[in-house]
């Protein structure tokens, strides 16, 4: 008897002290994701206009020369590739980092960190500014080691502006997935490498063999929040290139600010973001899949 | 076999000296940019050092723009929101580190899932609600944002730095007649002052950089936070790349301040839950 009773208690105290944080939750996270999704089934200036459409919007948004599956595609096609070098980088800086009698290694630790600290916004603009095409310094160093002869208008040509922003999520991005897998390194056990060692493996196999399977849980995390996190970005390429030239760089969160903020289009626009939070489930979802088969 | 080491070595300090160079040369042009005329900005070739040093621009942003209002705007919804983020989220931590409870699991698995809840979803939503509630271009308004986008990770964060701390001293308190709130408050938080740093400084961090949110729900001019203020200054014209080199500067400092401080800390904090031991 007693010990039913306290039992309720704890249920209660648990419950106490996460009621702030629960109310948050449901007030402001919960309830908007639904009111969102209620929105998408309207034809709405938010105001005074609220025309229930049915599944309109979201045949609109499919329908036709779409711009907002284009910019799915532009959004999966850049954060494909800024997460997979952000796992490259972050795997050879973090392995090389992970060295022991390596000289200076806090110092270049500290200094590698450094991207993550900038907000966003400044990153954006600063790479912007180096990236100028008449007075940016990026061309005036490719110049000087002879890689080109004349100045690239990085910023006003599909391909280039596309690269300009892969290259800034890039450096803005890495250092998160550094330190991730810098922790994971440090917590595989010494000894594996050091029967490894004695069974002969070379640094490949040890890399190959041991250090990447131990690798598989922090990996997984890194790559779902790197993705989900690059993949609905706005600020970096907003600021750089506004989407363009000619949709290069329109990715879907600037799609979807666009039809909201400057069409004032809210229900598709809301559609549209109900997508991408089912984009963003799925991807989640995939990766949570790989997880669980080996975990559990 | 010490040879080859020697090249490995040798190797991995080329990479890691390109790699910083990659890091350092942009801040260092950042610097360099803000320290030069407006003439000299448009030399070309550029220079690095400039013939004529000067800090009028870091003069100018706060009398040429507004931007005494919007970092006067951003310190203040930037520090209501990690204070009152870090009481609820070290509750909630708490919480459910100390006590057993029906929905524990699912309440802490949905902590890590709103993570990828892409925020643009919000957007709309936050919009019409502030709208209706009179919170668009007010404090509050982006405060109510911000608790949104940092208790989440905030009380995850809490939690894992909770659990590590020992559960006897909770039950001494509790022999000695020390209520829950009290064992909380007194007694286990003094002691979290580490982990509680990390976590204000991931959801200052977090809020400090926030742009679409600001620049979606402020309207008004005098209600503008420094970001959205700084993205404000490159126009379509001639953009006075001085300035803003000198305004990101500034706005950079309370980030590399807490860098410098706490980074350790911050790290072992974001990574303490993904991390096992």
């Amino acid at each position: 008897m007693k010990s039913l009773f306290s039992l309720k208690t704890e249920h209660k105290y648990g419950y106490i002290f996460i009621l702030p944080v629960a109310a948050v939750l449901g007030i402001l996270i919960i309830y908007p994701l639904l009111y969102g999704f209620y929105i998408s089934f309207f034809q709405t200036n938010l105001i005074n206009r609220w025309n229930f459409v049915e599944l309109e919007n979201y045949i609109n948004i499919f329908s036709g020369n779409s711009e907002f599956v284009n910019s799915i595609f532009v959004s999966i096609k850049f954060t494909s590739v800024v997460v997979l070098s952000h796992l490259v980088l972050g795997l050879l800086l973090a392995v090389i980092l992970n060295k022991k009698n390596l000289p200076f290694k806090e110092l270049f630790r500290s200094i590698l960190m450094i991207p993550w600290f900038f907000p966003e916004v400044v990153v954006a603009l600063l790479w912007r500014w180096i990236f100028n095409s008449m007075y940016g310094v990026f061309n005036y160093l490719l110049m000087n080691l002879n890689i080109i002869e004349d100045k690239i208008t990085w910023l006003s040509s599909m391909r280039g502006a596309f690269f300009v922003v892969v290259f800034t999520a890039v450096w803005k991005g890495y250092p998160l997935i550094l330190v991730m897998i810098l922790a994971g390194l440090q917590s595989i056990p010494e000894e594996l490498y050091e029967v490894a060692k004695i069974d002969g493996a070379n640094s490949f196999q040890t890399f190959f063999y041991i250090t990447l399977p131990n690798l598989r849980s922090v990996l997984l995390v890194s790559l779902i929040l790197d993705t989900v996190w690059w993949f609905k970005n706005f600020p970096i390429v907003w600021l750089m290139t506004r989407g363009g030239p000619v949709n290069a760089t329109n990715v879907v969160s600037i799609d979807i600010y666009q039809t909201a903020f400057q069409s004032f289009n809210f229900g598709k626009a809301s559609a549209s973001a109900v997508i991408v939070f089912f984009i963003c489930l799925g991807i989640a979802m995939i990766y949570k899949s790989m997880i669980t088969e080996e975990e559990m | 076999m010490l040879k080859k080491m020697k090249i490995n070595n040798i190797l991995s300090l080329i990479i890691l000296i390109f790699a910083s160079f990659m890091v350092l040369f942009p801040v260092a042009w950042m610097l360099s940019t803000s320290l030069k005329t407006m003439q000299e900005m448009f030399v070309t070739p550029p220079r690095w050092i400039p013939q004529e040093i000067t800090f009028r621009a870091f003069a100018r942003i706060w009398t040429d723009y507004p931007f005494v209002r919007f970092f006067y705007n951003s310190i203040l919804i930037v520090s209501t929101t990690t204070i009152v983020s870090l009481f609820f989220s070290s509750l909630a931590g708490y919480g459910a580190s100390r006590f057993n409870f029906k929905g524990k699991s699912s309440f802490l698995v949905f902590l890590l899932v709103t993570q990828m809840f892409p925020s643009v979803m919000l957007l709309i939503p936050f919009y019409r609600v502030l709208n209706i509630l009179g919170l668009i271009n007010t404090h509050l308004g982006l405060i109510i944002v911000y608790m949104a986008f940092t208790t989440p990770l905030c009380s995850w964060m809490m939690y894992g730095y909770f659990e590590s701390i020992p559960k006897e001293l909770d039950d001494a308190a509790s022999i000695d007649g020390c209520s829950k709130f009290r064992t909380y408050w007194q007694i286990v938080l003094p002691l979290s002052l580490p982990g509680l740093a990390a976590t204000g400084i991931y959801a200052f961090i977090m809020s400090w950089n926030e742009y679409l949110f600001a620049l979606v729900l402020t309207t008004d001019d005098s209600m503008k936070t420094v970001p959205v203020g700084i993205g404000s200054l490159v126009g379509q014209y001639r953009t006075a790349w001085n300035d803003l080199m000198a305004v990101s500067l500034v706005a950079s400092i309370p980030m590399l301040i807490a860098f410098f401080f706490l980074s350790k800390k911050l790290i072992g904090g974001l990574t303490g839950g993904a991390v096992k031991q």
